[in-house]
């Protein structure tokens, strides 16, 4: 299907889009005059501009036969006014001189049911979608069903047109919604992506032919010289810079340039990488994140400043050459052991009998320790990653706010990018369900529109 | 005769070499045989009409609000919409819920689940096995919500077993820019999320009915339904067994049955129940009824209304057994070991209701002569109306 949902700003028509221009002919918009116009007219431009905003990908003719007149509405009924009464209170009287004025017993608002012409719509599966905030707009809604990545119930649906029934599960694919909402890539990014895909494709060239003992033992030496570098580090200084990139990552605000903020995004996750490569298992990098800090700390030989007594860490002499692998399976033993939460004696008792020689441990407060598992969880959460579609770290994309609402009729997770229609949208007195830009003075005609028999 | 455009356009071609030779424009402006008009030209070297102007003026408005009076619908603050009616003050004085659409009044952004009270509903039905009518009243929170949320967190939960990419950053964001319902925190009261008890209108209420009644007769919503469906008045005798509309809820549940109908064949359609016995919580409607008769005995009420609740739902459990009970009954499910797929096997019923008076009807069993396929039909639409979960 041809799109034909510009934001061209001669128009200036209201589309389900999240787009700058669109943003800017919302704000705009001006009912059209009914002065010196008949009503044909009034008519026939109203239902023109809620059609363009309504299900503009739906046939005119698709959307007649889905148009029901009769529209759902639901009064809020408070208990105690009906155990009060049996209704007799409003009926009773009324011959007998017991009215009193013009006024109702139950004054509630006016239900704007014309608001509510275009509810059917709302069942489809592409403008759920985008009422969802899965979706920058329903043409994009549209395109993600069609391209397989929209599960209903669990099974794949690829029909953007199919009709939620209440009590029905959508969920999309969270790395088109992370796509569909953030902010889209820069050339560098888009250059640096290419660049990484061209790497691991050689990489799998050369694997192929053969070569990949060869690479992996290079690689293994430059592991090897890497560890061997790194150990003459003092363990203490890398701490504290680490801490303070962790701290410079967690504060930094809006005030903070993207680039900036890249910058020492990019070097905490070098940093951390560095001094987690010394670690001898080679899946810490995947790991949990419970792993990944404890063995952070583990090999930083980081403490609570409180439990100073209680846990001692096992240092590998790195003087020792030819001690160093025994001293490394030591220390991933020593690891396990943490990690597994034996008993601190036991390693205690093994560290004082391999080794003897006492740790000097670089101290850390609780909050230090906070942020640095903070700045962890981020990392983990929102990583850097230019082998994504959008850019990364991830962050809402422009004007996202101005159009970020959830409709009542809609449960909605958003961690795992799921939602459940709950019912149809209804109308209840003061207020209409269905998500409409245009006011009672163009929703009346386009429902005068619609109501009349043309056939 | 005017100047010929074409030879002007050959002098311009040369433009550049007689710049390159020439020291200065000021001996290019002398030159002859160019007009002072034709410097504007000298962009643009194959059209006579002015060179249009880099924008439209609508395109330079649009940057200019955006740039302006726009700049702030960039980004999000956290905690705060951000929608275009907070540019007209006027329009926000009136309530305090958002509006995110400046044209409709009726529209509004309402408040979603915070995470941690999602949490506390999974805790709620999941962990100490409340009833999801329980956790309703409790929270504020639609049932047909609370088994969404359950839902939703149990597929969370088993995401995150298995390693799924979660979008947890968008989740962040999305929760800083919408409204939010938050958890209450120990002690306090927890604000209601939504309305529970929703009445929804009836199409037979749509209409105006004139029904004259004595005065001497009390006229309740009970007799009102009645009227509405078209049903006849309730004798005298039966009409003073009921002192209370809601006295129809007990009534109801226990045997559903009861609800009598009027019309006759495919016309035929239940009376209209009073508003007591449709919302959602009617159990509400009794408890307020306790208060009113025993204001001062609260704990009694209390126990009355845990006690109902509990019978009521026992009723439904029983219910929802039989139903289960019997249609498993009518169905024979063969499962091979080395197979797939399990076969349901059902006995096939042929009466009038089901193949039609003249053995063709669309939903009987097998194959009929004269009949086609229903994926042959004109006008059948093939995508899926429903999936089952």
């Amino acid at each position: 299907m041809r799109n034909r949902a510009s934001n061209t700003l001669s128009k200036g028509k209201i589309r389900q889009s999240w787009s700058k221009y669109n943003l800017y002919n919302m704000q705009r918009f001006r009912s059209p005059p009914t002065t010196n116009r008949t009503f044909f007219q009034q008519k026939w431009s109203a239902k023109a501009a809620s059609r363009a905003y309504h299900g503009e990908q739906v046939r005119e003719g698709q959307w007649k036969r889905m148009f029901n007149h009769r529209i759902r509405s639901v009064i809020p009924m408070n208990a105690s006014d009906l155990a009060a009464d049996d209704g007799s209170l409003v009926s009773s009287g009324r011959g007998s001189g017991l009215d009193t004025g013009g006024k109702p017993a139950y004054q509630t608002r006016p239900i704007p049911y014309t608001n509510m012409t275009f509810a059917p719509l709302e069942r489809r599966l592409d403008v759920a979608i985008f009422r969802a905030l899965f979706a920058s707009s329903a043409r994009q809604a549209r395109q993600f069903v069609i391209h397989g990545a929209v599960t209903v119930n669990g099974q794949k649906m690829k029909h953007p047109s199919y009709l939620l029934n209440p009590g029905d599960l959508f969920q999309v694919e969270p790395d088109r919604v992370l796509y569909a909402t953030g902010y889209p890539k820069t050339p560098f990014e888009r250059r640096m992506g290419r660049m990484g895909r061209r790497q691991a494709k050689a990489a799998r060239l050369a694997e192929a032919e053969g070569g990949a003992p060869e690479a992996e033992a290079e690689s293994k030496e430059a592991a090897k010289e890497d560890t061997k570098e790194t150990k003459k580090e003092d363990t203490k200084e890398t701490l504290q810079a680490l801490l303070a990139q962790a701290k410079a990552v967690m504060s930094a605000g809006k005030e903070t340039l993207a680039p900036q903020r890249k910058q020492e995004l990019r070097g905490f996750q070098k940093a951390v990488r560095r001094v987690l490569s010394r670690s001898e298992s080679s899946t810490v990098l995947a790991d949990s994140l419970e792993a990944q800090f404890s063995q952070l700390t583990l090999l930083l030989k980081a403490k609570r400043a409180e439990k100073k007594p209680e846990k001692k860490d096992v240092k590998p002499r790195p003087e020792d050459a030819f001690a160093t692998d025994k001293g490394d399976a030591e220390l991933a033993s020593a690891k396990e052991d943490t990690e597994a939460a034996a008993s601190d004696k036991l390693s205690e008792a093994f560290a004082q009998a391999t080794l003897g020689n006492d740790v000097d441990a670089s101290e850390l407060t609780d909050e230090e320790f906070e942020t640095l598992r903070r700045a962890l969880t981020q990392m983990r959460d929102n990583p850097l990653d230019n082998s994504k579609t959008y850019s990364t770290p991830w962050q809402p994309r422009q004007y996202m706010s101005a159009f970020a609402f959830i409709p009542r009729y809609l449960e909605v997770n958003q961690n795992i990018c799921a939602a459940v229609y709950l019912r149809h949208p209804v109308a209840r007195p003061g207020s209409a369900e269905v998500p409409t830009p245009f006011g009672e003075s163009i929703a009346t005609p386009a429902y005068g529109w619609y109501l009349r028999r043309r056939w | 005769m005017p100047p010929r455009i074409q030879t002007r356009t050959v002098s311009n071609t040369l433009l550049p070499y007689l710049t390159a030779t020439s020291s200065s424009s000021s001996s290019l402006s002398s030159l002859p045989s160019l007009s002072p008009t034709s410097s504007q030209c000298i962009s643009r070297q194959f059209s006579a009409t002015a060179a249009p102007q880099a924008q439209t003026k609508l395109r330079r408005q649009m940057f200019e609000w955006l740039d302006g009076e726009g700049a702030v619908f960039k980004h999000h603050i956290p905690g705060q919409t951000n929608y275009v009616t907070s540019l007209k003050q006027r329009d926000n004085e009136g309530s305090d819920k958002a509006r995110p659409f400046p044209n409709n009044q009726s529209f509004f952004s309402e408040p979603i689940l915070s995470e941690e009270l999602r949490n506390e509903v999974y805790n709620r039905v999941v962990e100490q096995k409340k009833s999801a009518r329980v956790v309703s009243v409790e929270l504020g929170i639609d049932m047909k919500r609370i088994a969404a949320v359950v839902r939703l967190v149990e597929l969370e939960k088993r995401q995150r077993a298995q390693g799924k990419p979660l979008a947890l950053p968008y989740a962040r964001a999305v929760h800083e820019m919408v409204p939010i319902t938050p958890l209450a925190e120990k002690g306090e009261r927890q604000q209601y999320h939504e309305p529970i008890n929703d009445l929804p209108a009836h199409p037979l209420t749509g209409s105006q009915i004139f029904y004259p009644v004595p005065e001497s007769r009390s006229f309740n919503r009970v007799e009102a339904g009645r009227v509405f469906s078209g049903a006849p008045a309730l004798e005298q005798s039966e009409a003073a067994e009921i002192s209370h509309p809601s006295d129809l809820v007990e009534k109801i549940i226990e045997d559903p049955n009861s609800i009598g109908w009027v019309g006759k064949g495919a016309n035929a359609r239940q009376i209209l129940q009073p508003a007591d016995v449709r919302i959602p919580h009617p159990h509400m409607v009794a408890l307020e009824r306790d208060r009113l008769a025993n204001p001062n005995e609260w704990r009694a009420v209390a126990d009355l209304q845990s006690k109902r609740l509990e019978r009521q739902d026992k009723i439904e459990k029983e219910r929802r057994e039989r139903i289960q009970a019997r249609r498993e009954k009518k169905l024979t499910v063969v499962s091979p070991e080395d197979s797939r797929f399990d076969y349901r096997i059902k006995d096939t019923i042929y009466t009038t209701e089901t193949t039609g008076t003249d053995g063709r009807g669309s939903k009987a069993a097998g194959r009929r002569y004269g009949v086609p396929h229903r994926d042959r039909t004109r006008g059948e639409v093939k995508i899926p109306t429903r999936v089952e979960a």
